[in-house]
């Protein structure tokens, strides 16, 4: 069995809106890789607002997100759901 | 109670839960404008529109109860060209800025670098603001019209009830169809967060506490042309005295609780507006201090793009700029003025709009790569 890639972008202390602009960037590069469930990405933030706004636009994307905190700082996964 | 403690008790306590609760809502003026041109989100202006209509009805309702002493509130003048010019320039400010002049205060005590930086720059935009004062002062003068009215219900010559209880009939259908909807609601994934309707109640409720106690809405803007002014006197106090915009008195008017006269302006003096702003300003900075230290969140952030740093530094200085052109920012526009219909608020929310839009479009074009 093939197993899930992950990259991790670390965009802590950034200013809104970036955190959001970086993860659609990103998601659309990856959506190939995302889709096919080769590729999990991880968007680790102390933005807030963004942990509404990433996940929003990921599912409306069709893309399941996750959000976990750890050491202050919130670590939202994208993936295939 | 004197008034001094008074104000300062008040104005601390008003600061440090409106600065709390933004930062558990994340109530970010300039995100919910920004947004709607980025994403086309829409729902967090539509918490906007919610705080506005329920402010409304909270002052409307205040006025007729005879408890609002001062109406229209003070330091709102006729409408001038002048104002959806200096909203524009806001707009551009504080789409750059990552957040406008409040926002910049919790987020700077949330521990973030970038928007100290914004409100270092809010300070240079009023100071240099104060070196073309006479020649602004001179357009607003000749670019305003309706002279000796303040309110759109003034201008008409109707009663203010009368319009606010139009916009209520369209406002109450409108609640009603978006809260059957879930419009309202937003999943929420961090710790402690509040609803931003829930956010939108209280901060309509500390809007109407601060008409109440203090004789005006929340206002903070004049403290970074003072601390511009503070600065200013004690490096070139030459230049500083030169300066006509310091000398002015802006304000003037009565305490509504205690009666006393009070006056202030922009200059380095300790005087009324330092006495409603100050507190304000630091409760601001603490309220999002404490509830990141609360949440376990709080960490100083510095590590961002140089590119970013300049964006902030810029949209600092614009927005401190057209504060002062506007004769306000959007706190005390949209949330003070907008709720009385204030044709000064209107018109700078006019301009607004059009600058989210620029300063959006620079910042997906120029700052974030």
């Amino acid at each position: 069995m093939e197993s899930t890639q992950t990259i991790e972008f670390d965009i802590t202390g950034q200013i809104c809106p970036s955190t959001m602009l970086i993860a659609l960037r990103e998601i659309n590069r990856h959506i190939v890789s995302l889709n096919s469930g080769e590729l999990k990405l991880v968007f680790r933030t102390d933005n807030r607002d963004c942990t509404n706004t990433i996940p929003e636009a990921a599912g409306n994307m069709g893309f399941k997100a996750d959000v976990q905190k750890s050491d202050s700082v919130y670590s939202i996964v994208i993936s295939k759901e | 109670m004197p008034t001094i403690p008074f104000m300062l008790l008040c104005g601390t306590l008003l600061g440090l839960s409106a600065g709390f609760i933004m930062h558990r809502a994340d109530f970010c003026l300039a995100g919910m404008f920004r947004d709607l041109f980025l994403f086309r989100a829409l729902f967090k202006l539509r918490i906007l529109l919610l705080l506005i209509v329920i402010s409304m009805f909270l002052f409307e309702s205040a006025r007729l109860a005879g408890i609002i002493h001062l109406y229209p509130f003070p330091s709102f003048g006729s409408p001038s060209l002048a104002a959806p010019f200096g909203g524009m320039i806001f707009g551009i400010g504080m789409v750059m800025a990552g957040g406008c002049v409040v926002g910049s205060l919790y987020k700077t005590g949330s521990g973030s670098v970038p928007s100290l930086i914004a409100v270092i720059g809010l300070i240079a935009g009023s100071a240099l603001f104060a070196e073309f004062f006479p020649w602004w002062s001179k357009i607003t003068a000749n670019a305003t019209f309706l002279k000796g009215k303040i309110t759109l219900a003034q201008a008409l010559g109707l009663s203010p009830t009368l319009l606010a209880a139009t916009v209520a009939a369209i406002a109450l259908p409108w609640i009603f169809t978006i809260y059957r909807n879930g419009g309202w609601i937003r999943p929420i994934y961090t710790d402690g967060s509040l609803q931003p309707w829930i956010a939108a109640l209280l901060l309509s409720l500390i809007g109407f506490i601060s008409v109440i106690a203090i004789g005006m809405p929340l206002g903070i803007t004049t403290t970074y042309a003072k601390a511009a002014a503070m600065t200013e006197s004690a490096l070139c106090p030459t230049h500083y005295a030169g300066l006509k915009f310091f000398q002015r008195t802006s304000l003037q008017y009565t305490q509504p609780l205690t009666g006393e006269l009070l006056r202030g302006g922009p200059g380095k003096d300790l005087d009324a507006i330092a006495l409603i702003q100050f507190p304000l300003v630091f409760g601001i900075v603490a309220g999002g201090a404490l509830s990141t230290l609360l949440l376990g969140e709080f960490k100083i952030r510095w590590k961002l793009p140089f590119r970013q740093y300049l964006s902030v530094a810029i949209g600092g200085v614009l927005m401190g700029l057209a504060s002062r052109m506007a004769a306000g920012c959007n706190v005390w526009h949209l949330l003070g003025g907008l709720p009385i219909m204030a044709l000064q608020s209107m018109l700078f929310l006019v301009g607004l709009f059009p600058g989210a839009w620029l300063g959006s479009r620079l910042l997906s074009r120029y700052v974030i790569r």
